[in-house]
Parts: C-alpha cells; structure tokens; sequence
C-alpha cells in the first residue's frame, strides 16, 4: 500500500448544507412542523443515498424557537445523520440562530477550507423575535459566512418577507413561499435537486443549476 | 552546491470521463539564472484553461531568465513580467478564458530560494536543519476551487513573493495544484516532502516520472476528480551522491 496515504485526507471534500429551521410556536399550527420534518427527512434520505458525487454532502441543522437557538444535528455526513424530528414552540430568535451559524461557518475545524462553498437554508413562518439585524449584518459581511449559496423559504402569510430577502442579500434572488404543503416539499425538493446537482458537477461551487422558475414544472 | 528537479501531472479522474484534457500543467528547467519549477492548473470552468496553464509555465520561464539577469531587480519585476509575458503568450485569447494559478519556486546561485505564488495550490520548503514548511497557496477564507489566478487576479498584489537566503544550507521546494494540496494534511506535509526525496530523488528520471505519475494517479482520497501535478527541486553539495 502506498505511503501516500499517511500524508492525505480520507474523506471526501465536504459540501456542506446547514438548515436554520423556525421552531416557534406558531410552527407548531396547521401540521407546518409535520410537513417541514417530512420534507427535512427526504432530503437527507436523499443526500445520504447520494453515491455520483464529487464530494461528501455535510449536514446541519439549527433551529430557533423555546429556549433560543440551538445545534439540532451536527454538522456531518448526511450518510451518518440520524434523524430525529423537530418540535415547535416558544418565540423566533432568529439573530440567535444568525450568530451559531456563523460561528459554524467560519470555524475551520467544522468547516475546512477544502470543503466546497457551503449552502444555507433559512426557513421561517414569522417575525423574529429578536434583534437579528445586526447579527445578519455581521453574517453577510464575514469571510467565510457570507459565501454561502442562500435558500430562503418564508412558510404562511405571516412570513417576514423583508427579513428573509435581507437574508439572501441579492435583489434578484427570489424568497420563495408556500403556503401548503406541497409548495414546503417542493423547496426542498429544489435545495436538494441543486445540491446534488452541484456535488456532481465539475466545479461543485457553482451555483444552483435548477431553475427556481421551473419549479411548477417539476414532477413532485 | 548542486541542483535536482523532478515533477509529474496526470489528469484526473472527472477528466478523463469528461474526455477533457489534463489541466494542469508543470515545467522544470535550468540556466544561468538557476533552476526552477513551475506549477500552473487551468480553472476548470474556462475553456481555454490549458492553453493557459501551459503559457502560464512558459511565460514563468520567460520571465525568470529576464528578470535573473539584472542586478538587483526587485521581486515585483518579476512577477509583473510573468503576467505580461503570460498575456502576450495566450493572445489572440483572452485572459478570462485561460485564466490559470502560478506557482513557481527558483534556486539561484549561490544559495537563494525564490518561491512565488498565485492563487491555490502548494508551496512547500524545507531548508536543512529545519522541518518543511507550506509556506504559499494556503487557501485562507476561500473554499475548494476558489482561486486567485491569472486572468483573474487583482493585479500584481495578489502574489506572494517570498525569499530564503539558504547560503551552503540544502533546501527543497515542494509545488503542488489543488487536486494534491487540497487533500494533503497540513501536519504531514514535512513527512510528504521527506518522502517525496527519498522515495523518488534516487531514481533514473524514466523511472522516478513512471512512480510517481502511478502515485498520484491512485490517489488515495475518496472521490477524487482534479489533475494532480507536483514538482520538485532541492539543492544539495556536489560532493555527495544525487540523494538527499
């Protein structure tokens, strides 16, 4: 066996996919946690059995709802995550949620700069409750944190849209809102379309390949 | 004292199933001016890519036999003329489509190692008596395949230059693309450039280019897709054999 394998990773480069997830109160009406599991779950299932990749597909998950923010799932290879449903309650703190993933981002042992441009997935049903402003700010104007391809998902009427643009940061990106289930199961759907899209392309820090136009057309 | 070079650049597996060519590209060459090696990788998304790493050594070599030959010039002539010399070299292309990394380390008599170096990849050094050191293309904030390069660089302070006065001291550069640095651990690097030298230093040049292209075309990362070039250069006393 060659030698060259003491000098060299043996894991595969790391796309890393973190989920910010509202676990408020108001989650917990009308089976939007249900449906916001549900759909988390798939997409793992998904990454997990992803074998056509050209890198490792990480992910983490934190949420914001009773008690602050807080690491649902480690960062770590879809593969290796065990599920384990979220519940809904308390207020939306979501500048608590801003500063962990931050904090995650540009820590260099969790995320190594060999991993592929990570993706960030914000999903929220309301206003924060919080001061999140400054902890976005500080997000978007890190090195490493402000790279991340971002995905925003505003869940019912009630849905800050201001806030989530902010979060994506780009005038032409589009926030995209549901307001049954089917329309959470198709965002995912997309997030995980792009990702694995993106982990067998050539250059896996391209940015989502799926049109988000297109998302009608897709067959759910 | 007495100066070797050696490298190898195969084409990864994503291009060989692309039926893309190697991207990479590798010179070693000695003059007046010394010896150097030169490691360029062609960013994969630009379709000129190795047109690019290819001028890219050519025009380090251009450079480096200008730049050597006036006293005293300093570090930012040289590396200015790489960029001019890579520019005229790629046209009527443009810079955008060829954009490439430079990476390039020179042994100038009588005992100074130049290594420069712009956007990814690897530079290593060890000078006797001390461990080796990355010392360039660290990849900082950036993630993977995120890259200063020519053509798309921000001008010639983008470059890091660094200079070691090695006198009599043996030295030993290590240059290396993304597709080995990115998957290389960093508190193993002076254990790969020690067996770097003593594995493949000793061997005739057909042999040392067919072992180590097997090398690092079984690269023993899993999922590994990039190029992989690598390029040696040490100095050691004449008086002693052509091992380090």
């Amino acid at each position: 066996m060659s030698k060259l394998k003491e000098f060299t990773a043996s894991t595969a480069r790391p796309l890393p996919v973190i989920l910010m997830a509202d676990v408020s109160g108001s989650m917990s009406t009308n089976g939007k946690i249900d449906t916001l599991n549900a759909a988390v779950k798939d997409m793992l299932e998904t990454f997990a059995r992803e074998d056509d990749s050209r890198a490792e597909i990480h992910v983490g998950i934190v949420t914001f709802g009773q008690g602050g923010a807080r690491v649902h799932q480690p960062l770590q290879p879809a593969a290796r995550t065990q599920w384990q449903p979220m519940t809904a309650s308390g207020g939306t703190p979501l500048g608590g949620a801003l500063q962990v993933v931050t904090g995650l981002l540009e820590d260099r042992q969790q995320v190594p700069s060999r991993a592929y441009r990570p993706a960030l997935v914000l999903v929220s049903d309301g206003q924060p409750t919080d001061a999140w402003e400054e902890p976005l700010k500080h997000l978007l104007g890190s090195e490493r944190a402000s790279k991340a391809t971002r995905f925003a998902l505003g869940i019912g009427e009630d849905a800050d849209k201001g806030m989530l643009q902010s979060f994506l940061a780009q005038a032409d990106a589009r926030v995209f809102e549901a307001h049954e289930a089917r329309q959470v199961r198709q965002f995912f759907r997309w997030v995980t379309m792009s990702v694995t899209a993106r982990s067998r392309s050539s250059n896996p820090n391209s940015v989502a390949v799926v049109e988000p136009t297109a998302l009608d057309e897709l067959d759910f | 004292m007495h100066t070797h070079y050696f490298g190898a650049s195969v084409k990864g597996p994503f291009h060989h199933a692309e039926r893309r060519p190697n991207e990479d590209a590798w010179l070693g060459v000695r003059g007046d001016f010394g010896t150097l090696v030169v490691v360029s990788d062609g960013l994969g998304s630009r379709p000129q890519a190795r047109r690019g790493s290819r001028m890219a050594c050519l025009a380090v070599r251009d450079a480096v036999r200008h730049w050597a030959a006036a006293e005293n010039a300093p570090m930012g002539h040289l590396v200015r003329l790489v960029e001019l010399l890579w520019r005229l070299r790629i046209t009527p292309a443009s810079p955008e489509d060829c954009a490439a990394t430079c990476l390039f380390a020179l042994v100038r008599p009588p005992g100074q190692l130049v290594v420069a170096g712009l956007g990814d990849g690897m530079v290593a050094v060890r000078v006797e008596g001390e461990p080796a050191r990355w010392v360039l293309g660290r990849r900082g904030d950036a993630f993977s395949n995120e890259t200063a390069a020519l053509g798309a660089a921000r001008g010639p302070g983008a470059w890091s230059v660094q200079s070691f006065d090695t006198r009599e001291r043996p030295v030993a550069a290590v240059l290396a693309t993304d597709g080995i640095s990115d998957d290389l651990l960093e508190n193993r690097v002076d254990g790969f450039v020690s067996w770097l030298l003593e594995t493949f230093a000793p061997l005739e040049p057909g042999a040392r280019w067919r072992e180590l292209s097997r090398e690092l075309r079984d690269w023993p990362t899993p999922q590994h897709l990039d190029d992989k070039t690598l390029a040696v250069v040490w100095s050691q006393p004449r008086d002693e054999r052509d091992t380090p």
